[in-house]
């Protein structure tokens, strides 16, 4: 098969996760052949006929949607690789603020510049709103992850190239964690970084935001294994996914109300920063905004600046 | 007037392009490298818990994600008052090692070593698989060093892209006696590669002409005792003859540097406050730096040194300064990993609310200088953000050094046989890391909007 590697406005993340298949990458390259990736190779044009391509990265502006409506028309299956992809990712923050608000933080709010430095030239605008590629393209496959692991990537890349659909876990984080619920007696909302997170118990269950319950799995619950909360990286779990009425924010109010018996409208008075906190990777994606009970809406137009 | 573009740039991390004016005889007017993004972070990041702050930054940049994630953990140290015990302090860095490791080692060899050993190759095979066509046991090699890298970032912060352990006090978990020890049993085997390869390295000293892209900075970069460290030194800035001119630490940087724009790109640039151009990166680190501190390091800069002098300003060396400090960082971990301390239970100072109200971490990330710089109010939620990375301290002399190559491979209008790539492998040696230094935003018409340039004119330099 003949491969591209399209980045749009992502971190290169997704692309290096490729190439963190390390040999494999020689096994999948003696059946197919690598035809277009910017980061590792010259060509400067996607060729016409390209068998699958991966795109990893939001849509942030008009050369974004440009490139993918040009990888899609010359693909014929295309990949959304990555968080970024599936659902926005980071980069889909930037809606926090206005064009102007970063623009004037960018180069003339900073210590290091001088009061009044020059907004570079005629300032382009970006879209309207970030967008994550399934919202602007048909999209063949979804690979989710920031970036996605290297043992999930080998288990689907070489059924993905030689055309066939790969059987996958669809499970939530808290799936694959080893952690069992302790006592949740007095239960208060903790700063992710407070104190030291015994290693028995579930996360959330001690009062830190663990976002394991709502997220996608496939990534071996690799922070709680390692006494960090989950921060969702891999994306909403499929229940959210499915389920209109499903949304990040009231599916973790609901399964913390269910652990501690709190009413709801006190654990969503102790929720801080929701943006940073909840919406960090899904911000971004219309989906996830449309959906009836998404804050998205509410934090995009006021910001919770 | 006409006007030339090569976009994007490739085998760089993230979008840039170069812009090249030619006048009516054909000539080079003028060409610049232009960073057509916008990195939004410092806004964004702005009203967010601090806590977050490594959980996020690492996005914005797949190839050097730890250094973004431990310059954030150590700015954290200070707003909550917390020392890392020994144990978190070691991980945090072979953390640091596997960074260098996997990002110098992609670099070398699978990024900028194919414009060196397949000087003839055509643009489809001027690449790591091309590489693999003619020599796979080299390849292999690489991919092999590089996995050990990603192997090490993996065990100390959980993932090998995007690690997520470091925390305000340390490290938020131990590393297990098998790990180290399988990581020890790789490293072996890793030295030994790259110790062999240095050779290629060193073959390059030969190949590369000095005067392609050449420009006279200042330079900076961080050492402790007069010794190579990426971590816990002081920065200092040295003239382009190699006086040193000065040295901060922590929020010092702001007496030393400022930031400026030009019209024509959205990438910030840097220079030292009384005006001059700097460097910053490996070629500016080994000016810095009396020595290594290991062994084979320390033949291999010597060997440098005897090629290019003790302040090199060759623009192409950075590619065997690289090299030097790649084997450093293995002999470094291996070394590190023979340390019992490192599998210490405590790893982490445990912490509650803000103590300080600024916090800012200084690294030297693979590419350079990394400094951020986090304000917060008492509750720890941001109020400022400044974020300074290698690429726009580096802005100002990939740009000079682009202008040079364009007018010795430009006649008539046109581009000689492999001149385009040669002016992109001069952008290649910066090593620039375009995500760190953005976010992206284009005009409509996808170029850089064309308007008057401003001519900067800054001491010491043309
Ligand atoms: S999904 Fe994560 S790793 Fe991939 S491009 Fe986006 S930020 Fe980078
Ligand atoms: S909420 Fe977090 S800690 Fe608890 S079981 Fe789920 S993933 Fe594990
Ligand atoms: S545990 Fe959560 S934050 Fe960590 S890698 Fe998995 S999905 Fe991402």
């Amino acid at each position: 098969m003949k491969i591209a590697i399209e980045e749009l406005a992502g971190c290169s993340g997704c692309t290096i996760s490729l190439l963190d298949i390390h040999e494999e990458l020689l096994n999948v390259l003696k059946d197919h052949e690598i035809v277009y990736s910017p980061v590792i190779m010259d060509v400067k044009e996607p060729p016409n006929d390209i068998d699958i391509a991966f795109v990893t990265g939001a849509v942030r502006n008009e050369e974004n949607e440009k490139r993918l409506k040009e990888i899609r028309r010359k693909a014929k299956k295309v990949v959304a690789l990555g968080t970024c992809a599936c659902y926005g990712g980071i980069s889909g923050l930037s809606m926090l603020s206005s064009n102007e608000e970063i623009f004037r933080c960018v180069y003339q709010g900073v210590e290091t510049v001088k009061e009044g430095n020059l907004v570079p030239g005629k300032v382009p605008p970006f879209l309207y709103r970030a967008f994550a590629v399934g919202d602007l393209a048909r999209v063949d496959y979804y690979i989710t992850g920031c970036p996605p692991k290297e043992h999930y990537l080998n288990m689907i890349l070489p059924l993905l190239l030689k055309g066939e659909k790969p059987g996958l876990p669809r499970k939530s984080v808290c799936a694959e964690c080893d952690r069992v619920m302790g006592s949740v007696e007095g239960w208060k909302m903790k700063r992710r970084h407070e104190g030291t997170p015994d290693r028995e118990h579930c996360l959330l269950g001690q009062g830190y935001l663990c976002l394991g319950s709502v997220t996608f799995g496939r990534c071996g619950a690799t922070c709680p294994h390692n006494n960090i909360p989950c921060h969702g990286c891999n994306g909403p779990s499929l229940d959210i996914l499915r389920e209109p009425c499903r949304d990040i924010h009231n599916l973790i109010v609901r399964r913390i109300v269910d652990l501690t018996g709190l009413p709801a409208a006190q654990v969503e008075k102790e929720m801080f920063d929701i943006a940073h906190t909840l919406y960090t990777f899904t911000i971004g994606s219309l989906i996830m905004e449309d959906k009836e009970t998404s804050k998205i809406r509410d934090l995009v137009k006021g910001g919770n600046i | 007037m006409k006007q030339m573009t090569i976009s994007p740039v490739t085998r760089v991390e993230g979008h840039g392009e170069v812009r090249i004016d030619l006048n009516d005889r054909g000539e080079v007017e003028r060409a610049h490298f232009s960073v057509v993004e916008l990195r939004g972070f410092e806004r964004f990041l702005v009203g967010a818990a601090v806590e977050e702050a490594p959980r996020i930054t690492p996005r914005i940049c797949g190839i050097c994600p730890t250094s973004h994630h431990l310059a954030a953990a150590k700015a954290l140290d200070q707003i909550f008052g917390a020392e890392p015990p020994e144990a978190g302090k070691k991980l945090r860095e072979l953390m640091m090692l596997g960074q260098y490791i996997h990002s110098h080692a992609l670099h070398f060899f699978m990024l900028a070593a194919p414009d060196y050993l397949l000087p003839g190759a055509g643009e489809g095979d001027r690449n790591v698989m091309g590489l693999a066509k003619g020599s796979m046991e080299l390849v292999k090699k690489a991919i092999a060093v590089r996995k050990f890298g990603q192997r090490i970032t993996e065990a100390v912060g959980g993932k090998p892209i995007h690690p997520a352990t470091g925390v305000p006090g340390g490290v938020s978990h131990p590393i297990q006696e098998s790990q180290r020890a399988s990581l020890l049993q790789m490293a072996e085997g890793v030295l030994a590669a790259a110790i062999e390869s240095w050779e290629i390295a060193h073959s390059l000293m030969d190949k590369i002409d000095p005067s392609v892209g050449l420009v006279n900075t200042a330079f900076m970069g961080m050492q402790k005792g007069g010794l190579f460290t990426f971590d816990g030194g002081q920065v200092q800035v040295c003239s382009p003859e190699g006086t040193t001119l000065g040295s901060f630490s922590g929020a010092d940087y702001v007496s030393q540097m400022e930031e400026y724009t030009e019209d024509w790109s959205y990438l910030k640039f840097c220079r030292l406050k009384a005006g001059q151009p700097y460097r910053v990166g490996p070629l500016a680190r080994l000016n810095i730096v009396n020595s290594m501190g290991t062994s084979e390091a320390d033949k291999a800069l010597a060997e440098y040194r005897k090629k290019y002098g003790r302040v090199v300003q060759t623009t192409l060396a950075y590619n065997i300064a690289r090299y030097v400090e790649f084997l450093w960082a293995c002999e470094r971990a291996k070394e590190l990993l023979q340390d019992s301390a490192l599998t210490a239970q405590k790893t982490r100072t445990p912490v509650e609310g803000v103590v300080n109200r600024r916090g800012v971490g200084i690294i030297e990330a693979p590419r350079g200088t990394l400094i951020h710089d986090y304000t917060v109010n008492e509750a720890g939620i941001i109020e400022r953000c400044n974020l300074i990375v290698a690429t726009c301290q580096n802005n100002y002399a990939m740009d000079r050094s682009v202008e040079e190559v364009a007018r010795r491979v430009i006649r008539d209008g046109k581009p000689i046989d492999g001149g385009v790539n040669l002016i992109e492998s001069v952008i290649r040696a910066y090593d620039p890391c375009l995500s760190c230094a953005t976010h992206m935003i284009k005009t409509e018409n996808g170029r850089m909007a064309s308007r008057p340039f401003i001519k900067i004119c800054i001491s010491g330099v043309r």
